[in-house]
């Protein structure tokens, strides 16, 4: 029976992708930085399965999106043009700078620039809130309009991408907010900027996320 | 440490993700609850379809057929069933079933209501009917 | 065993398998009268038959989770339990109104039964997997209470790890989720949309978290990679589990009255739902290969194996068949929900309740492993039962394309009962699936009472 079952158990094809990840996790930082500091996934590997499930969700929304407009083009064009274009560029434009601000936090932290770290999180936060004031800007003018998810397909998709993609945005502060008070506290430098990596990597995320919405929903006809 | 892989990393985005997605499930529950009123018909919920309500529970139909998709899948949908074999076609289903059943055959149990009572359980069947359900089921057959 | 008080979980386990047993027995009765419609009518209608089946699962495997984690919290929080006594209280309590309720269904009328037991004060019962009498609710809200107290107080005094972190908010969900049952509006689709809170959120939530921390457990246990390891994988599934899980319960607001969008926030999230259980799945495989000592229970590797493919299958892929909107509107209530139910339950969570017994039972009865002979009667068990679901899930497909076809899809659609004659085939076929499953366990319960050279408690 032991035979048997160690035949079986020998005959499992190993999964690659796992094991290549795990070795990957394992690999001690010294020699890693001296084999290829360029080859470094910066931040956690968990924050990268997250951001890789979260852009599937994402992914798999924005399809469901482009076939269903396919189908009804003049109807989304229709609606389309009841969206605020200029909000959402100028939303597009402190996104954008809100990510130069996590970059510049991350360089800092790597030169040890200790002020510099906590500054640049909070303005790259303080860029996320004005995002988020544009936004219920722009949703007072939609609800208020009497407009809904069940208003139709158009304002669906609208809705709950923009949504969805407001929550992540609210998401990626708190995590700001928590590197910010962590920064305050002096635990990132060269030593260790992890934390602060994987937050920015995440925080990069949701800005991405809102360069492929904004052109996809409000502006591509 | 970087390029590292850590358990508080994991368990963080654990808590996290959790408390994230369930707030906006909740979100959304709560928008299904703003829009509910214009489909589930509530207004006509009168105390004949409450009463059909228990009496559909105290009887346990679920437990052989469905009702808008959900229950068990031995007998046949009740969320159109009015429209199959009409008001009177129903009650008369439901009295004339067979004590002992049907040799051979799947069958209804009878339950020996009263006329109320079947009054009540076609007026709950007629209430589910008149529920924007998006067109479930695709067909009369059900 | 580690500590005295992991003894506790015995009877839970016995239990479990005695549950399991009614369980079987009447999933055969069911499937009998699919064909004999009149198969002990008027004595036992198919309601009633199916009530006890589906409740027992629930109650058999609810037994497991307990016995299971009476097991593991002692030994992960390197403590003995808080109150062994209460938690023997509680198991006699849970039994005894387990069997009562089971009695109830049997000899009484479901609405005499519901007047005795005074569902005019509360009305929870009549609605699918919730059709218990509000003491038996009751008690279940108790037992459950009682026994987080009991675990959780074992777990401040003691080391808590992330196995029993995700274990314990496994748990604490199931009671919280539980207590949804105990609202039922008169409203009916308001009445559905919580009812879910309960069935949903179970299974393909918190549940998940049970399993993954069992999973997890027995992995450490078996084959000796380093915990640090096992558990950070463990969190990445479970954070899979729920970011996919608990939006994906939009795809059963499609057809029951809720807005229109669920169509698709459902859709997209649930079709997501496989992706953990392939991490699970990977998760094991993985583990086992790089294990780092040959454990003398091969039969609880193999069902820690087994779990993981086998909820792939049922759940993941079996799941993702019908989920996306435009498919469930035809499939919606047919035989491929049932097809789907049945892998799905015996993969997940039947499976990992096995494998937990196979791996906990032996030591609780003083050995690292049982005997070579035994492990091999067990194992067959496990291909024997696995192999006849994986039948039943196919024989159950196959009617319910046809059904699908027949009642829904074709342009002249026939009626429920007529399409029920046209694949009654597929039901007897299931049947004879069902019987060889039955015959898988009996060999399961053979295999705890057969002898040979034990490998020695450590």
């Amino acid at each position: 029976m032991n035979r048997a079952f160690f035949i079986w158990g020998r005959s499992i094809h190993p999964v690659r992708l796992l094991a290549t990840m795990q070795r990957m996790s394992e690999i001690s930082p010294a020699t890693e930085q001296a084999s290829a500091s360029s080859k470094r996934l910066p931040g956690d590997l968990a924050i990268w399965f997250f951001i890789m499930a979260e852009l599937v969700a994402f992914a798999v929304f924005f399809s469901a999106y482009a076939f269903t407009r396919a189908k009804h083009v003049e109807m989304f064009n229709l609606y389309q043009q009841t969206l605020d274009r200029d909000l959402g560029a100028l939303n597009t434009l402190l996104l954008i700078t809100g990510s130069w601000f996590i970059v510049l936090a991350v360089q800092a932290a790597h030169r040890n620039d200790q002020k510099a770290i906590s500054r640049n999180i909070l303005l790259g936060f303080l860029c996320g809130g004005g995002f988020l004031a544009v936004k219920v800007i722009e949703y007072s003018a939609k609800f208020g309009a009497g407009i809904s998810m069940s208003t139709n397909t158009f304002y669906m998709f609208y809705i709950s991408l923009t949504f969805f993609h407001f929550m992540h945005v609210i998401l990626g502060m708190v995590i700001l907010a928590v590197l910010w008070l962590q920064s305050r506290k002096g635990v990132y430098g060269s030593h260790d900027a992890h934390g602060l990596e994987s937050g920015a990597a995440y925080w990069h995320m949701v800005d991405l996320l809102w360069i492929i919405l904004f052109p996809l929903v409000y502006v591509m006809r | 440490m970087s390029g590292a892989f850590t358990k508080s990393m994991a368990r963080n985005i654990f808590y996290g993700g959790t408390v994230f997605f369930f707030l906006l499930f909740l979100a959304l529950s709560f928008d299904t609850h703003t829009q509910l009123p214009k489909r589930d018909m509530r207004q006509n919920i009168t105390p004949q379809v409450i009463e059909g309500k228990k009496l559909w529970e105290v009887n346990n139909c679920i437990g052989c057929h469905t009702l808008m998709g959900e229950g068990a899948y031995f007998a046949p949908e009740l969320g159109n069933v009015v429209v199959r074999y009409g008001d009177e076609g129903v009650k008369a289903f439901i009295k004339s079933r067979p004590k002992d059943g049907i040799p051979g055959r799947r069958s209804m149990p009878q339950f020996n209501f009263t006329d109320e009572q079947l009054d009540a359980i076609v007026a709950f069947l007629k209430h589910v009917n008149s529920i924007n359900d998006a067109n479930w089921p695709p067909n009369d057959q059900g | 065993m580690q500590y005295k008080s992991q003894a506790v979980a015995k009877p839970y386990f016995i239990a479990a398998i005695g549950l399991f047993v009614g369980q079987i027995l009447f999933g055969l009765i069911l499937g009998l009268q699919y064909v004999l419609g009149d198969f002990l009518f008027p004595a036992i209608p198919f309601n009633v038959a199916r009530m006890v089946h589906t409740n027992l699962l629930i109650v058999w495997l609810l037994f497991g989770f307990m016995g299971g984690a009476y097991f593991m919290i002692p030994e992960e929080s390197e403590t003995e339990l808080f109150s062994p006594k209460l938690a023997l209280a509680m198991f006699w309590i849970f039994l005894v109104a387990g069997a009562l309720t089971i009695v109830g269904y049997l000899t009484v009328p479901y609405a005499t039964l519901a007047a005795m037991t005074g569902n005019n004060l509360i009305e929870t019962m009549g609605r699918e997997f919730l059709e218990q009498p509000l003491p038996t609710k009751l008690g279940i809200v108790v037992v459950a209470l009682a026994f987080l107290f009991n675990l959780t107080m074992t777990m401040l005094k003691g080391k808590k790890t992330a196995i029993s972190m995700v274990l314990m908010i496994g748990l604490w969900g199931l009671a919280v989720f539980f207590l949804f049952s105990f609202y039922n509006p008169v409203n009916v689709v308001l009445d559905k949309f919580f009812w879910w809170w309960t069935v949903h959120l179970w299974v393909e939530g918190v549940w998940e978290l049970i399993l993954g921390s069992f999973l997890a457990f027995v992995l450490i246990k078996t084959t000796g990679v380093d915990r640090e390891v096992i558990e950070k994988w463990l969190y990445v599934i479970v954070t899979l589990t729920l970011i996919s899980g608990i939006i994906g319960t939009g795809h059963h607001y499609f057809w029951i009255g809720t807005p229109e969008y669920w169509q698709w926030w459902g859709s997209i999230f649930s079709a997501l739902e496989p992706i953990p259980f392939f991490g699970m799945t990977v998760f094991a495989f993985n583990m086992v290969n790089r294990r780092r000592r040959e454990h003398p229970n091969k039969a609880a590797v193999l069902w820690a194996l087994g779990t993981g493919v086998m909820a792939f299958l049922g759940a993941g892929v079996w799941g993702f068949l019908h989920t996306l909107a435009p498919v469930n509107y035809y499939t919606h209530g047919s035989q491929i929900t049932a097809a789907h139910g049945h892998m799905a339950f015996y993969g997940a969570y039947a499976m990992v309740n096995l494998m937990m017994i196979s791996y906990a039972m032996p030591i609780l009865r003083g050995r690292a492993a049982n005997s070579n002979k035994s492990q091999v009667l067990e194992m067959w068990s496990f291909w024997l039962m696995t192999i006849a679901m994986v039948f039943i899930t196919l024989f159950l497909t196959a009617a319910g394309i046809l059904q699908v076809w027949l009642q829904r899809v074709s342009d002249t659609p026939l009626p429920f009962m007529v399409t029920q004659d046209k694949i009654s085939l597929f039901y007897w076929m299931r049947e004879w699936a069902g019987v060889a499953f039955l015959i898988g366990l009996i060999l399961y319960i053979v295999s705890f009472f057969v002898g040979g050279e034990e490998e020695k408690a450590k």
